[in-house]
């Protein structure tokens, strides 16, 4: 564990430098023992895959005051872990809406079906919400079907996109530049501005994408 | 009981402190840009912190009083009207039902405050008025003010005159220096490029709004092209492949994947946010502990 500057109020705390499930981990541990802990005057907690940025009131602590308070309270309670929720996310895989399908396909050597079969075979975590509310960075896709960013980002990818970058898997909550390759589309609302966390997703949490037809895309209230 | 706006302004949009807290699920802070001009409007309103205020860019807003209250203008230099009455900025106004307000042409810096007293009734999103309109959040509907809305507030008829002494108001310039903490990835940057990075002038583009500040000049050559994804600072400096740097500013992304050399010391970033696209901008290395004093002394001079 690694305690960085990051700004006047801020700091990152750092468990790791790659994706992997056991950095991870550290990083759930780490935040859920946080937010239990509930120190007073921490104002923003982002985990993200390797990381953990936190803003604080500068007027409670000196950078150095909350740095050794941090130490303390994250490594005595190293053993929590947080509670995990299963999502299942209905997934049309059409052509119409995967963009990138076939381009996928061209580039992998695998046909449509068998990028979709192995896309939706795996239980994924959620790594990271960010970016945009509602956006979970998700991961990790097989390597088969692993596919760099685009070489220049679409101006409007369609809510509800399911999109692969690298070994990474996201939905977008809404409609929004990007540039991850378009696989399919799902009607879950996943930016809800009723929800208190904007989203049903957390860090933490399971995702399986499950394949449906399009009539029953169109019966969910599905656009195309 | 309200404001009504009369035409359709180029970019208006509520803003408070900022939405704080929800940053974990993709919220950005939002908020004012330039929290001087906006903590001395509230200050001379005798407003609390936390009050709201209309946050104009680009000019030429026209709005009908409706109802009795005491109004503070503050932040860039423009032509400020009152009944076709050119008034001065950085002081309060008693406006009354009837009267029309025009804030014209800006002069001198970019973004004008018009807070009134006790604030904007408007109801809260996530414990904000802060509007980001790429999270559809805050303001009336998520979005910039438009022609024919209304902004309500408590009718306010005592007399109140106050006015910041002309020593206290910024200068805005086209030279602006910002202090800087290196900090994230500044390990991966060498010494020969730190000291490119403190001795240059860049120049801020035109892309340049309420999420970055882009700039223009000598290249920063960083010794990795990417990092794994991780929280944004307001104030970090990305440094992506072109080595042209990036300022995130108010509505930045949660988190992102370019290197960062370091975070430009908030004040100063409320500083930039009056520059226009043009401006030379230097940078100048600052510690932690001087950092803080700084800011401290900051919101402590609006007590």
């Amino acid at each position: 564990m690694e305690i960085k500057l990051a700004s006047v109020d801020s700091l990152i705390i750092y468990f790791g430098n790659e994706i992997n499930k056991n950095i991870a981990l550290k990083v759930k541990n780490a935040y859920s023992s946080l937010l239990k802990s509930d120190i007073k005057g921490i104002i923003e907690v982002v985990p993200s895959y390797t990381s953990i940025f936190i803003t604080y009131d500068i007027f409670k602590y000196s950078f150095d005051e909350i740095k050794n308070i941090l130490k303390e309270s994250i490594l005595i309670k190293n053993t929590e872990s947080l509670s995990q929720k299963e999502f299942v996310i209905d997934v049309y895989y059409g052509s119409e809406v995967g963009f990138d399908l076939e381009d996928i396909s061209k580039k992998t050597n695998l046909s449509t079906d068998e990028i979709i079969a192995i896309h939706s075979q795996k239980l994924y975590d959620v790594y990271a919400i960010g970016f945009l509310p509602g956006f979970a960075y998700t991961a990790s896709v097989n390597e088969k079907i692993a596919m760099p960013r685009l070489s220049s980002p679409r101006k409007v990818i369609p809510k509800g996109s399911v999109a692969i970058a690298d070994t990474q898997t996201a939905v977008y909550p809404s409609s929004s530049p990007g540039g991850w390759n378009i696989i399919g589309r799902t009607t879950l609302e996943l930016f809800d501005k009723k929800l208190d966390s904007l989203s049903p997703l957390s860090v933490g949490d399971k995702i399986r994408f499950n394949p449906i037809s399009k009539d029953e895309f169109l019966s969910q209230g599905g656009v195309i | 009981m309200s404001f009504e706006i009369l035409n359709t302004p180029i970019f208006a949009t509520i803003q408070d402190k900022g939405r704080f807290s929800y940053t974990s699920i993709g919220v950005t802070n939002s908020g004012v840009m330039d929290e001087f001009s906006y903590e001395m409007a509230n200050r001379l309103l005798g407003n609390e912190d936390k009050s709201n205020t209309i946050e104009v860019a680009f000019s030429n807003v026209h709005f009908k009083v409706n109802s009795n209250t005491t109004l503070a203008i503050t932040g860039a230099l423009c032509e400020f009207f009152i009944n076709d009455i050119l008034k001065t900025t950085w002081q309060t106004y008693n406006v009354k039902a009837g009267d029309i307000i025009k804030v014209g042409k800006i002069l001198e810096g970019v973004r004008v405050y018009i807070s009134v007293k006790d604030g904007f009734k408007i109801k809260k999103e996530f414990g904000s008025n802060s509007t980001t309109i790429k999270e559809n959040l805050g303001g009336l509907d998520g979005d910039k003010l438009k022609k024919g809305q209304v902004l309500p507030f408590n009718s306010y008829s005592q007399s109140h005159n106050t006015r910041l002494k002309k020593e206290f108001i910024p200068k805005f310039t086209n030279e602006l220096e910002l202090r800087v903490l290196l900090s994230y990835q500044d390990d991966s940057f060498q010494k020969v490029q730190i000291d490119k990075f403190f001795s240059s002038t860049y120049t801020i583009t035109n892309e340049f709004n309420r999420m970055a500040c882009k700039l223009r000049g000598e290249a920063i050559s960083c010794d990795i092209n990417g990092i794994i994804s991780e929280g944004i600072s307001f104030g970090a400096i990305q440094i992506p492949s072109n080595g042209q740097p990036i300022i995130l500013l108010k509505d930045r992304q949660t988190i992102g994947g370019y290197p960062k050399i370091g975070s430009v010391l908030s004040i100063d970033c409320f500083k930039l946010s009056q520059c226009k696209p043009g401006c030379k901008i230097r940078f100048k290395p600052i510690e932690i502990v001087q950092a803080q004093k700084k800011l401290k002394e900051f919101y402590l001079s609006f007590n």
